[in-house]
C-alpha cells in the first residue's frame, strides 16, 4: 500500500499544506558568567514547568561542509559550501544522533521581530558521522556546548556555555569566551509570522539581562 | 441666676478667618497694615449724611478749621485721601445729574427716554464649556478629596473592628489564585488552564469589596456591628462564583451488578433548589469547592466524550449525567456526576443505592486526569537540545530503528481514560472475586490449611497473591505453593512445578483450580509422609482416567507399600471424599482354585479393602495416614 511513490506524494502533500515545521525563527544574545545566575532566575520565573529545575544539556556538535564545484563556472563563485550539523547529547545516551540543515538567514527589515532561516532536522543513528565521510563531507569545526534549556509554550530558550575541543577528546575542553550564548527559537512552518511578535515579547521581558537581538553574521564577519 | 458667673470678653487675638474651603481647611486674613485699617475705617463714613451745601462749605472752610474736635481730627486724617474724596464728590455729582434728569424725564414733556439698541454681547460657547467644567471639576475634586477622607476615616473604624482589611485580604487571596484587574474589577482564575487543562469552560470570579450593610444584616443577633468583638470575623473580601460552579460536586463511582436500580438513584439527588448563597464560608473554601466542581465537571466531560466513541462490544451508555459501562458479563461501572446546590442537602439523601460509592475509583479517576494535564503541559526536552520540541523520545528513535507503520501506529495510540478506569474496574472486580473464592474455598476446606498472603505492593491493574496449601503439623513434611495474577480480566495462575494456568474472569475455574491442587497436595504430602516413615511409593498419578466421573478435575491417586512389601495402602483423593484402602500382600483369603493353584500366587496380594477414615483417630487426613501406615508396619 505504501509504495515509495506514495510516500513521496504524501511527502509533497504535506509540504503543499504547510504543516512541517521547517522555518526557525531565531533571536540570539549572550551574558557574561558572572551574570548567567540571574538570568537563569529569571527564566525560571517565566517559563513554563520549572518547578523540578531547568533541563540541562550536554552537546556536542560537529558541522560538516561539502563543497561542490560551480558547473556555471562563474570566477566570482567557484564552490559552493553546503554545511550540515550534526549534533548528538553526551549527557543522555539513548538519543539518536541529530542532522541538520540551517539555511541563509533572512534578517528582512525591521518590522520583522527575528531572524528567520529554514531549518531541517532528522534524527539519525551514530554511523551518521561515517556516512556524511564518505559522501565527501569534511569537519569544519567542531564544538560542545553544554548549558540550560527552558521552554515557554511553543518557544526554546537555551542557555549554553561553547567549549573549544581539546585534542584530547574527553578531558580538555576549554571554554571559547567569558560569556553564555542565549537563543530563543521556535521551530513552525512557513508562514506563522505571529510567532515572531510573541518572542519579542518575550525578549522584552529578558531585556535588561540580556538582549536578544536579529544577529547579523556578515556584519560580524566584517567587523572583524 | 443665683450663680454670678465673671464672663470677660476679649477681641480674638488670631485673624480673622477668611474663608472655610469645603475640606475643612480655614484660610485667614493676613493683619491689616496701619493704612489699611484706616481705609477700613475710612468706608464706615456715611458720605449720604454730608449734603452737597456741607461739602461745599467744607471746602470753602478747609483753612479755617472751625468744626469740632472730632470733625477736626476726621478732616486731618482724610487729607493724605483727597483724591478719594474728589471722586466721591463727582460720584455725587454725576448721581444729582442723574437724579434731575431722572425728575426732567418723569414729566416726559421735556424729555423722552428712548431704549437704546444694546450692543450683543458676544459669547463664545466653548469657552464657557471650558469654564463649567474647570469649575465643576474643581467642585469634583473636592468632594471626591472629602469623600476619600471619609472613607479612610470609616477604614480606620472597620479595622479596628473584627473585620479584616480588604488590602490584606485580597494579598492573600492573591498568593494563592491567579488574579487580574480588568478596568475597575478584579477577576480571578481558578480554572486549571495553567496547569494543562483543555476544557473549554471559564472558571473565572470576581472578587469585589463586601459591604457593611451586609455585614451588619449577616450576624442579626448582635445589635452592634462596632460592638466588641463578634465571635466569627467577617471577611472584608468577597467572591462572587458563576452560578454553574456553586455548590458542592463530586464524581460518583458505583460496580453494579445486574441493573438493579438504574433509573431511581440520580432523580433524587439532581433535584436541586436556588443555588444558596452561603455568606459564612470563607472565600478560600468557596474558591477551593468551585474549583472542585469545575474538576469534576471537566472529568465528567472527558468521560462522557470517550464513552460515545469508544466502540466497546458492549457500547456504553451516557444518559444525563451518568455513563454506564459494562464491566464484566453482568457488572456495570456506573459513573455520575453529582452536583448539588444546596450544602444541607447532603445530609438529608445518603446516596440510596445498595452498592457503595468506590472511593478509590474515584480517587484514581482524579489522579487520571491529573495525569493528563501534567502530560499536557511536561513535554519532554529534546535531546540534543536543538531538536524539535514536542515529539517523545519514542517518535525520534522511530527513524534510526527504522519502525515501520505497525509500530508507528502503536505510538499514537494512547488510552483513553474510560478505558483506564474500566480497566481499573475489572481489576478491582477480579480482585474481590478471588479474594472472595480463596475465601470461602479455606472456609470450606478443613483439612488441608489453605493461606493466602496478598501482596501489598500492586498497581491499579494488577496484584499478586501467593497461595499455600500445607496441612497442620505436616507443613514441615509437604507444602504446595501457588502465585496467581490477578490481572484485568484475567487471572494467571503459576503452580507448584512452574505450569502456568491462564483463566478467565469466571471465578468457577479458579475453585477447580484450587481445588485441583487440594488433591494433588493430598496425593503429594502422603507420600511424603511415607517416605519418612519407610514405606515406598509405588506410583501416583494426579489425574486418574478410571473411577466414577467427577463433576471438576480428575481425581488423584497413589499407591503405597509397606517397608517389607506385605502391605498395600491405596488413596484416591477427590474434592469430595478421600477413599483409602488396604491390601495384604500374603493375601489371607487365598484358596487354591482350579486356575489359580499353586500357593506362591498369595503374594500377589489381596483384594483392597476401603479404610473407613471417618471413623479413624486423627486430627486430619495425614495425621489418620500416619496413625495407619504405623499400624500396619507394626503388625508384620
Amino acid at each position: 500500500m505504501s509504495t515509495p511513490g506514495n510516500a513521496m506524494d504524501s511527502l509533497s502533500a504535506a509540504l503543499k499544506c504547510n504543516i512541517i515545521p521547517n522555518q526557525e525563527y531565531l533571536l540570539q544574545g549572550s551574558v557574561l558568567d558572572q551574570y548567567v545566575e540571574v538570568l537563569l532566575h529569571r527564566l525560571r520565573g517565566l517559563c513554563d514547568n520549572v518547578d523540578s529545575g531547568p533541563e540541562t544539556f550536554h552537546d556536542h556538535e560537529i558541522c560538516f561542509s561539502l563543497r561542490i564545484p560551480n558547473s556555471g563556472a562563474t570566477t566570482s563563485m567557484p564552490m559552493s559550501v553546503f554545511s550540515l550539523r550534526v549534533r548528538r547529547a553526551i549527557d543522555v545516551t539513548d538519543t539518536p544522533f541529530q542532522l541538520r540543515y540551517i539555511g541563509q538567514q533572512e534578517l528582512g527589515d525591521k518590522n520583522r521581530p527575528t531572524v528567520v532561516r529554514s531549518s531541517i532536522d532528522m534524527a539519525c543513528s551514530s554511523s551518521i558521522i561515517e556516512f556524511l565521510n564518505e559522501l565527501g563531507c569534511r569537519i569544519d569545526f567542531e564544538y560542545i556546548a553544554r548549558g540550560y534549556m527552558f521552554r515557554k509554550g511553543r518557544m526554546k530558550i537555551t542557555v549554553s556555555k561553547i567549549f573549544k575541543m581539546g585534542s584530547n577528546k574527553q578531558e580538555s575542553v576549554e571554554p571559547i569566551s567569558q560569556s553564555y550564548i542565549v537563543e530563543l527559537s521556535v521551530l513552525a512552518p512557513s508562514g506563522q509570522d505571529s510567532i515572531g511578535e510573541d518572542m519579542r515579547i518575550f525578549a522584552e521581558q529578558l531585556r535588561p539581562l540580556v538582549q536578544l537581538e536579529k544577529i547579523d553574521y556578515k556584519r560580524l564577519s566584517n567587523m572583524m | 441666676m443665683s450663680y454670678s458667673v465673671n464672663i470677660s470678653v476679649e477681641a480674638p487675638t488670631e485673624n480673622q478667618i477668611q474663608e472655610i474651603t469645603y475640606d475643612g481647611t480655614e484660610i485667614y486674613q493676613p493683619p491689616l497694615t496701619l493704612s489699611e485699617s484706616l481705609a477700613k475705617y475710612a468706608q464706615k463714613i456715611d458720605f449720604s449724611k454730608t449734603s452737597e451745601v456741607e461739602i461745599k462749605k467744607e471746602e470753602s472752610n478747609e483753612d479755617s478749621k472751625s468744626d469740632t474736635d472730632s470733625k477736626d481730627a476726621f478732616q486731618s486724617s482724610l487729607w493724605p485721601w483727597d483724591s478719594v474724596r474728589n471722586k466721591l464728590r463727582n460720584t455725587l455729582q454725576e448721581v444729582c445729574v442723574l437724579a434731575d434728569v431722572l425728575a426732567i424725564a418723569k414729566d416726559k414733556r421735556y424729555l423722552v427716554l428712548d431704549p437704546v439698541q444694546q450692543e450683543p454681547l458676544e459669547t463664545k460657547p466653548m469657552v464657557q464649556i471650558y469654564a463649567r467644567k474647570k469649575a465643576l471639576a474643581g467642585a469634583a475634586s473636592v468632594l471626591l478629596a472629602g469623600s476619600e477622607k471619609m472613607k479612610n476615616s470609616q477604614n480606620e473604624a472597620a479595622r479596628s473592628r473584627t473585620t479584616l482589611d480588604f488590602h490584606i485580604e485580597l494579598l492573600r487571596l492573591r498568593q494563592n489564585w491567579r488574579l487580574k484587574k480588568v478596568s475597575n474589577t478584579i477577576i480571578g482564575d481558578l480554572s486549571y488552564r495553567t496547569t494543562g487543562s483543555k476544557y473549554l469552560q471559564t472558571g473565572t470570579f470576581e472578587v469585589t469589596k463586601a459591604e457593611d450593610e451586609e455585614k451588619v444584616t449577616s450576624p442579626p443577633s448582635s445589635p452592634l456591628p462596632g460592638g466588641p468583638a463578634p465571635v466569627k470575623p467577617t471577611s472584608a473580601l468577597r467572591v462572587s462564583i458563576p452560578s454553574e460552579l456553586q455548590g458542592v460536586a463530586y464524581i460518583e463511582v458505583l460496580c453494579q451488578k445486574d441493573q438493579e436500580d438504574l433509573c431511581t438513584a440520580n432523580l433524587t439527588l439532581l433535584g436541586s433548589g436556588p443555588p444558596p448563597s452561603n455568606p459564612d464560608m470563607h472565600w478560600q473554601q468557596k474558591l477551593e469547592a468551585a474549583q472542585n466542581v469545575l474538576f469534576c465537571k471537566e472529568l465528567f466531560n472527558q468521560l462522557a466524550k470517550e464513552a460515545v466513541q469508544l466502540q466497546a462490544p458492549i457500547p456504553h451508555m451516557v444518559v444525563g449525567n451518568q455513563i454506564m459501562a459494562t464491566v464484566l458479563p453482568g457488572i456495570q461501572l456506573i459513573i455520575a456526576l453529582r452536583h448539588s446546590t444546596s450544602s444541607d442537602k447532603k445530609q438529608q439523601n445518603p446516596p440510596p443505592s445498595k452498592s457503595d460509592h468506590d472511593h478509590v475509583l474515584e480517587h484514581s479517576l482524579h489522579q487520571l486526569l491529573r495525569e493528563v494535564h501534567h502530560k499536557n503541559t511536561h513535554h519532554p526536552f529534546p535531546h540534543p537540545a536543538t531538536g524539535p520540541l514536542g515529539p517523545s523520545k519514542k517518535r525520534m528513535l522511530a527513524g534510526p530503528t527504522a519502525a515501520d507503520r505497525y509500530e508507528l501506529l502503536e505510538m499514537t495510540k494512547t488510552q483513553t481514560l474510560l478505558e483506564q478506569i474500566v480497566q481499573q474496574a475489572q481489576h478491582f472486580i477480579m480482585r474481590m472475586r478471588t479474594e472472595y473464592v480463596l475465601d470461602t474455598i479455606a472456609k470450606e476446606v478443613k483439612d488441608p490449611l489453605i493461606t493466602s498472603h496478598w501482596n501489598t505492593l500492586n498497581s491499579p491493574t494488577q496484584s499478586c497473591v501467593k497461595i499455600h496449601i500445607s496441612t497442620h503439623g505436616y507443613d514441615a513434611v509437604c507444602r504446595t505453593p501457588l502465585i496467581i495474577h490477578v490481572g484485568e480480566k484475567s487471572l494467571k495462575c503459576i503452580c507448584r512445578d512452574g505450569k502456568v494456568m491462564n483463566m478467565s474472569y469466571e471465578p468457577q475455574e479458579l475453585r477447580d483450580l484450587i481445588f485441583c491442587h487440594i488433591n494433588q497436595h493430598q496425593i503429594l504430602a502422603v507420600q511424603a509422609l511415607a517416605k519418612t516413615m519407610g514405606w515406598q511409593a509405588l506410583g501416583n498419578s494426579n489425574h486418574l482416567g478410571t473411577g466414577t466421573v467427577e463433576p471438576l478435575g480428575n481425581a488423584s491417586s497413589c499407591l503405597l507399600s509397606s517397608p517389607t512389601g506385605d502391605r498395600i495402602i491405596a488413596v484416591r483423593c477427590e474434592p469430595s471424599d478421600t477413599q483409602v484402602s488396604v491390601a495384604h500382600s500374603p493375601r489371607q483369603d487365598f484358596f487354591p482354585s482350579r486356575l489359580v493353584t499353586e500357593r506362591k500366587w498369595e503374594h500377589l496380594g489381596g483384594q483392597f479393602r476401603d479404610v473407613r477414615l471417618d471413623k479413624m483417630e486423627g486430627r486430619n487426613f495425614l495425621h489418620k495416614m500416619e496413625l495407619l501406615m504405623a499400624s500396619l508396619t507394626s503388625s508384620s
